[in-house]
């Protein structure tokens, strides 16, 4: 019965029906070509969303982080043309991604501006002003056989962002689950006045969740530059959304204390593999925006029903 | 109340008859069979200690609270309060001391907020909501344009408003709850002499406080009350300072520790230099000696809170510096505090003590992860270890250290939240009203364990309104008032009315 109450085995129970039931309804779900398709599209996602999980468990959010990505691929693309080195395209994005989420972090915590608005705000921002950079898309002009490797090659028959995703993903885990850095986070979200009262300097450790979720995000947007061969302006436009829908899904609380990387995974294969039906199944692809839409009420709903009652 | 049932007020009454009226909450007796009349026309004033039950009969009265036994009436005639509704409709109103009114609209809109005069279709008659407010104005003696902005009005404006509010319909009993906390003397004068229109208008007044000095000024009656139980009760003609002092503070204190003799000889863990804070604080200097218990004593918005938390780190401070250490603070926070061994413990256990998302065991480890860290990882069995000690120290009562925090009862939390600072390496800890809300028996314990952690060498600011506390442990009181300190007092040479005094000035 325990089994059945944890929130991941809840989760994990509804992967396996859409499974189940995708195979049956088309066989073509269990291709290698799909499965690996569903992978790489999810890593990027999961990246971002290790971010956004520890940022929701402090009690704050992202918004500009499909924006900040969409830049990411206009910037590296650019870099790398330029210069002929990926090295300094990852300087350049990895540079802009630590600005970004420092200028977040300290407009929460100095100006003290909710993280709603502030990032919204960065969000509109950072849309406009990747036009001021470059009014047209960047196509990949300097061939570069590694710099396509990085979101379209294998490694041992796995797709290379699923392995990236895979190579940060314990580093998560162990942070959130078992360093006291994951403890400050929870404490945060969950009762601001007493970890401050606790010693811990709340601000500090908001302004580095911002930069953690911003650093992410230069990661995934170098892998989508990779695999769609362009830096584009709107290329991650409502990725935010997807990022944090799919964390609220795997069981991180909105209103902070809690938070599940583990649950996330769930989450965002859950909505990824949804995504997929719809396809396989020739419903119409706008519902591959309805979908998600009332799955993130719904799990806003049960989160407010499982605080209420752990209270 | 049953739709288009209507309780008929007699508003003309004699006396309002509180009768034996009890009120028990877990392991406190609030009221014990407190009885009082309140005389139409007459301002009667309630005055105690804090937690000395007038919150507690203000609630009953206006319906927040249910009564466990004991009658309220008009003369003869039997109030059925069951809630907030009830009371309004008997004319009971409360003016509270903080300010509820919408500042973005005008008087009249205020007062007629939840009844605005329409014509047919629900249109509001601009014309007659000014009219009437300025009739009810002329009626109290207000002086005040209906149509000014409450956000343009000064402070005491903005009570008459609150007033008025509460007046201007069938009002029979205004309680007023502290009504001078934030007026100057000049507006104090202003807002006695609409108490005294008000009273010219047959309403009785129930006006609380703190402040002896003023009940002199408007007061016709005055009943003390304490620890819940009705004192005495006077007309003000034969009624002295003196003599309302002693019946506040009277009871003898009831515990008391043995003390080092000699604490200020012992060598000086913290200084505080001449801090002040936005939150209140203002000019606050002195020292703390090694093992000493620091005695803080104010009346409620003294600023004892506030000065914990600017030592703390918690608020900025604007002036002066702390000395811990041998090192001067003018810029820290409370990490740097937690770093220096200085720990603190809230008065609000819920709202800034437990961390609600998290178990026994991570509450209690909060500040001390560092300690139980094996290189960046937590060592669980440690941190398991450690707090499994301090459940069995305390006797705290649960299953095991992984309960959910919010599953254990009041006392046993409290019990987390000092373990939580015993687990590291402490030398100061502040105390902020360590003993409220905790029942009497307990009370003497956790006493005598801040004064077993004193006499270890553990320093301890205590901040409490606790009479008996202060009195009982400390070896030095200093006495607050309007975030300042007004008198310091030494151990053996203490006089309770002094301090009240000192606390009232």
């Amino acid at each position: 019965m325990k089994f059945l109450q944890s929130n991941e085995s809840i989760l994990f129970f509804i992967l396996a029906l859409l499974c189940i039931f995708l195979s049956f309804y088309n066989p073509q779900f269990y291709s290698i070509q799909n499965i690996h398709s569903i992978l790489r599209s999810s890593s990027t996602v999961m990246i971002v969303a290790f971010g956004m999980t520890i940022l929701l468990t402090s009690g704050e959010v992202d918004l500009s982080v499909g924006a900040l990505m969409s830049f990411v691929t206009v910037i590296v693309m650019d870099v790398i043309n330029i210069s002929g080195s990926i090295a300094l395209g990852l300087i350049a994005v990895f540079g802009f991604c630590l600005l970004i989420g420092l200028i977040n972090g300290l407009v929460r915590t100095v100006l003290n501006v909710n993280s709603l608005i502030a990032t919204l705000a960065m969000m509109l921002i950072l849309q406009g002003s990747v036009y001021v950079y470059s009014m047209a898309a960047i196509y990949n002009t300097h061939l570069i056989p590694l710099f396509s490797f990085i979101g379209q090659g294998f490694f041992l028959n796995i797709p290379m962002p699923v392995v990236i995703m895979l190579i940060i993903l314990p580093f998560f885990v162990v942070l959130l689950n078992f360093t006291r850095y994951g403890r400050y986070f929870s404490a945060i979200g969950s009762n601001p006045d007493a970890a401050k009262l606790s010693g811990i300097n709340n601000n500090r450790y908001k302004v580095i969740g911002f930069v953690i979720t911003s650093l992410l995000v230069g990661v995934s947007g170098v892998i989508l530059a990779s695999l769609m061969d362009t830096g584009q302006q709107g290329s991650a436009k409502g990725f935010e959304l997807i990022v944090i829908a799919a964390v609220l899904l795997g069981g991180t609380s909105f209103m902070g204390g809690r938070g599940t990387i583990i649950g996330t995974i769930l989450g965002i294969l859950i909505l990824k593999i949804i995504d997929n039906g719809i396809i396989l199944m020739r419903i119409p692809q706008e519902f591959q925006l309805i979908v998600p839409g009332v799955i993130l009420i719904l799990a806003v709903y049960f989160d407010g029903i499982r605080r209420k009652n752990s209270d | 109340m049953a739709l288009g049932e209507k309780i008929v007020i007699n508003i003309n009454f004699k006396e309002l008859k509180i009768e034996s009226v009890s009120k028990s909450f877990p392991g406190v007796q609030a009221l014990d069979n407190v009885s009082m009349k309140i005389a139409s026309g007459k301002v009667h004033a309630l005055m105690g200690e804090n937690g000395a039950g007038k919150s507690t009969l203000i609630k009953i009265l206006a319906g927040a609270y249910s009564k466990d036994s004991g009658d309220i009436s008009f003369d003869e005639n039997k109030l059925n309060i069951r809630n907030p509704n009830d009371s309004l409709n008997y004319g009971i109103k409360v003016v509270y001391q903080e300010i509820s009114l919408i500042s973005e609209f005008s008087v009249a809109e205020n007062i007629f907020l939840d009844n605005f005069p329409t014509n047919n279709l629900g249109i509001i008659n601009w014309n007659k909501l000014y009219k009437d407010t300025e009739e009810l104005f002329n009626r109290i003696g207000f002086d005040l344009n209906p149509k000014s902005k409450i956000s343009d009005l000064s402070i005491s404006q903005q009570q008459m408003v609150e007033i008025a509010k509460a007046v201007f319909k069938n009002a029979s009993l205004v309680i007023m709850d502290e009504p001078t906390s934030s007026l100057t003397p000049n507006e104090i004068d202003k807002l006695f002499t609409v108490i005294k229109n008000l009273k010219q208008n047959n309403i009785a007044i129930l006006y609380v406080t703190h402040k002896i000095d003023e009940i002199f000024q408007i007061a016709d009656e005055v009943t003390v009350l304490r620890d819940g139980q009705h004192i005495s009760n006077k007309l003000i003609s034969e009624s002295s300072e003196e003599t309302i002092i002693k019946d506040m503070v009277g009871r003898t204190v009831n515990a008391t520790f043995e003390r080092p003799v000699d604490i200020s000889s012992a060598k000086t863990v913290m200084k505080v230099k001449q801090i002040s804070s936005k939150n209140k604080i203002n000019n606050v200097s002195f020292d703390l000696h090694e093992g000493e218990i620091l005695g803080f004593f104010g009346l409620m918005g003294a600023g004892r809170t506030e000065l914990a938390k600017a030592i703390f780190g918690y608020d900025k401070i604007t002036e002066g510096y702390v000395e811990i250490n041998n090192n001067n603070y003018k810029s820290f926070n409370t990490s740097t505090m937690v770093n220096n061994g200085v720990g603190y413990i809230t008065e609000d256990r819920k709202g800034e003590g437990i961390v609600k998302d998290m178990n026994l065991r991570e509450n209690m480890s909060l500040p001390s992860l560092k300690i139980f860290e094996d290189l960046f990882i937590i060592n669980k069995k440690r941190e398991k270890n450690a707090a499994d000690d301090y459940i069995k120290k305390f006797s705290v009562k649960t299953p095991s250290s992984e309960r959910l925090i919010t599953l254990l009862s009041g006392g046993n939390q409290q019990k987390v939240l000092v373990s939580r600072w015993l687990i590291r390496e402490l030398k100061i800890i502040i105390l902020d009203e360590p003993t409220r809300g905790v029942d009497i028996g307990a009370k003497t314990e956790v006493l005598s364990l801040i004064n077993d952690l004193a006499k270890e060498g553990l320093s301890v600011l205590l901040m409490t309104s606790e009479m008996n506390d202060l009195l009982s442990l400390s070896d030095r009181i200093l006495v607050m008032a309007d975030g300042k300190i007004s008198k310091e007092f030494y151990r053996g040479n203490v006089n309770q009315e002094e301090i009240f005094k000192a606390s009232v000035s």
